[in-house]
């Protein structure tokens, strides 16, 4: 069978699988989006017990690899506490902690990056520490880590081919099960190689236009 | 009694004392100017006086509240006292006149629409009312600093810190921001000012006081500071900078 007929014949699970990858996706970047600014706050705290709590957190997700990470959370917590857990919420959880952990990092370097000046300016004029943190340093800061986060954004969204392993139907999978049937190897990895690279780079595209209508002088706020 | 008392104020970084005991007291609508040389504790100084930095020992009280074991009202008491600094740091991402009426209207201490009249008076005090809807990088720096010390002002301060605030500009914009300060201190504003221009301090300043090593080595009136100095390190540090 040509491409054209495996795509014909195949689109709607390949087009399921894929809106799987991309639910995955935008949850686990709005959930490790979420923890990762919480632990990058903690690690520019004063406070030396927050920086070491938001420490180990970040040390454990770059120190393991995001499959052994799916592996602990989908079978070796449950195997602990003799429950079962759904394979979409275990490769949500794991996702979330693994992209929140090198968010955190980003976070912090995008916080570390703007002036103290910043920040004591802000205080100067009265302003408690999370009022000039959130209307002085972040927007600052999300500007200059913006070029990380969209990296992070495509990252991630690679990164959900590796939950196949735990039997999420997302699109490798799909493509997995798919050639399980109709043996069309080459083919099928081909039409899902392209497939995760358009979806990447219209991601980048729309990341670049954000990039550049976020230079000063022209947003208003 | 004063409005800016400090008693016994000791401050060290790590094993380095830069504030060994200072004394000073500041009366309403005086004008006092810090000189010294780099590294005397000046700047330090000045930033114990709004909890920038945290005193070590000592107490530092203004307007009768001591701000030094305050740190549940620090906020409160920081909106009394205005501060320029060296840096200006102005936020780049708001306009001129966001940064002036940004903090009196987050605080609600004012509406957006009084925040903004006040900012745009206040520009037009320091002779900018043309640029209230750029950004502080289409600014010169002596415009930047103009919009800090109306940025300090919209907050209807009692007490004006300076820290060096003509240290980082081109020779020709020195003189714009002295001439805004000079006229704070026509109005009786009371100001602490943290500077190398001597010429300013000779002119404007009710009192000089002359820091080293941490201690207030001299104070008095300008006159009798820069004609007839007594101690022999204010001597050394005049016969250098003059």
């Amino acid at each position: 069978m040509s491409i054209p007929e495996l795509i014909i014949q195949t689109w709607p699970r390949l087009l399921a699988g894929l809106g799987m990858t991309v639910q995955l996706t935008i949850m686990s970047l709005i959930i490790g989006g979420t923890l990762g600014l919480i632990f990058g706050l903690l690690s520019v705290s004063k406070k030396k017990t927050l920086r070491a709590i938001a420490l180990v957190y970040v040390d454990i997700v770059r120190g393991t690899p995001l499959i052994v990470q799916a592996f602990f959370i989908y079978f070796g917590i449950p195997a602990a506490l003799g429950i079962r857990l759904d394979p979409n919420l275990a490769g949500i959880i794991t996702l979330s902690l693994n992209a929140g952990g090198y968010l955190a990092e980003i976070f912090r370097g995008g916080i570390e990056s703007i002036s103290k000046g910043q920040m004591e300016a802000a205080r100067s004029l009265g302003l408690p520490y999370g009022m000039a943190m959130r209307k002085v340093v972040l927007p600052q800061a999300v500007r200059t880590m913006t070029p990380a986060l969209i990296n992070q954004c495509i990252i991630t969204l690679k990164d959900t081919s590796i939950l196949s392993v735990i039997g999420i139907q997302e699109l490798t999978q799909t493509g997995r099960l798919i050639i399980a049937n109709n043996y069309q190897t080459f083919e099928m990895w081909t039409i899902i190689a392209v497939m995760y690279f358009i979806i990447i780079m219209i991601l980048t595209k729309i990341s670049k236009r954000i990039e550049r209508r976020m230079s000063y002088g022209k947003s208003s706020n | 009694m004063g409005k800016v008392v400090i008693k016994s104020l000791k401050k060290s970084f790590g094993d380095l004392e830069v504030l060994k005991d200072i004394n000073l007291e500041v009366s309403e609508g005086e004008v006092i100017c810090i000189i010294g040389a780099s590294g005397s504790g000046k700047s330090t100084l000045l930033r114990c006086i709004n909890a920038l930095e945290d005193a070590s020992s000592g107490t530092v009280e203004v307007d009768g509240h001591d701000i030094t074991g305050a740190h549940a009202n620090i906020n409160k008491y920081r909106q009394d006292i205005g501060m320029v600094f060296q840096q200006f740091n102005l936020f780049p991402h708001m306009t001129v006149l966001q940064n002036i009426s940004f903090a009196p209207s987050s605080l609600k201490l004012k509406t957006k629409a009084e925040a903004q009249a006040r900012s745009m008076a206040l520009l037009k005090r320091v002779d900018l009312e043309e640029k209230a809807n750029v950004y502080p990088e289409q600014l010169s720096g002596g415009q930047q600093q103009r919009v800090a010390i109306a940025r300090a002002l919209a907050m209807d301060p009692d007490v004006m810190l300076f820290d060096e605030p003509t240290s980082a500009l081109d020779p020709e914009m020195v003189g714009e921001v002295l001439a805004v300060m000079k006229k704070l201190a026509h109005e009786g504003m009371t100001m602490i000012v943290v500077t190398h221009e001597m010429g300013f301090a000779k002119e404007v300043a009710d009192r000089v006081i002359f820091i080293d090593e941490g201690y207030i080595v001299e104070q008095g009136p300008p006159k009798e500071i820069f004609e007839n100095p007594k101690n022999e390190r204010t001597i050394n540090f005049l016969n250098k900078v003059l």
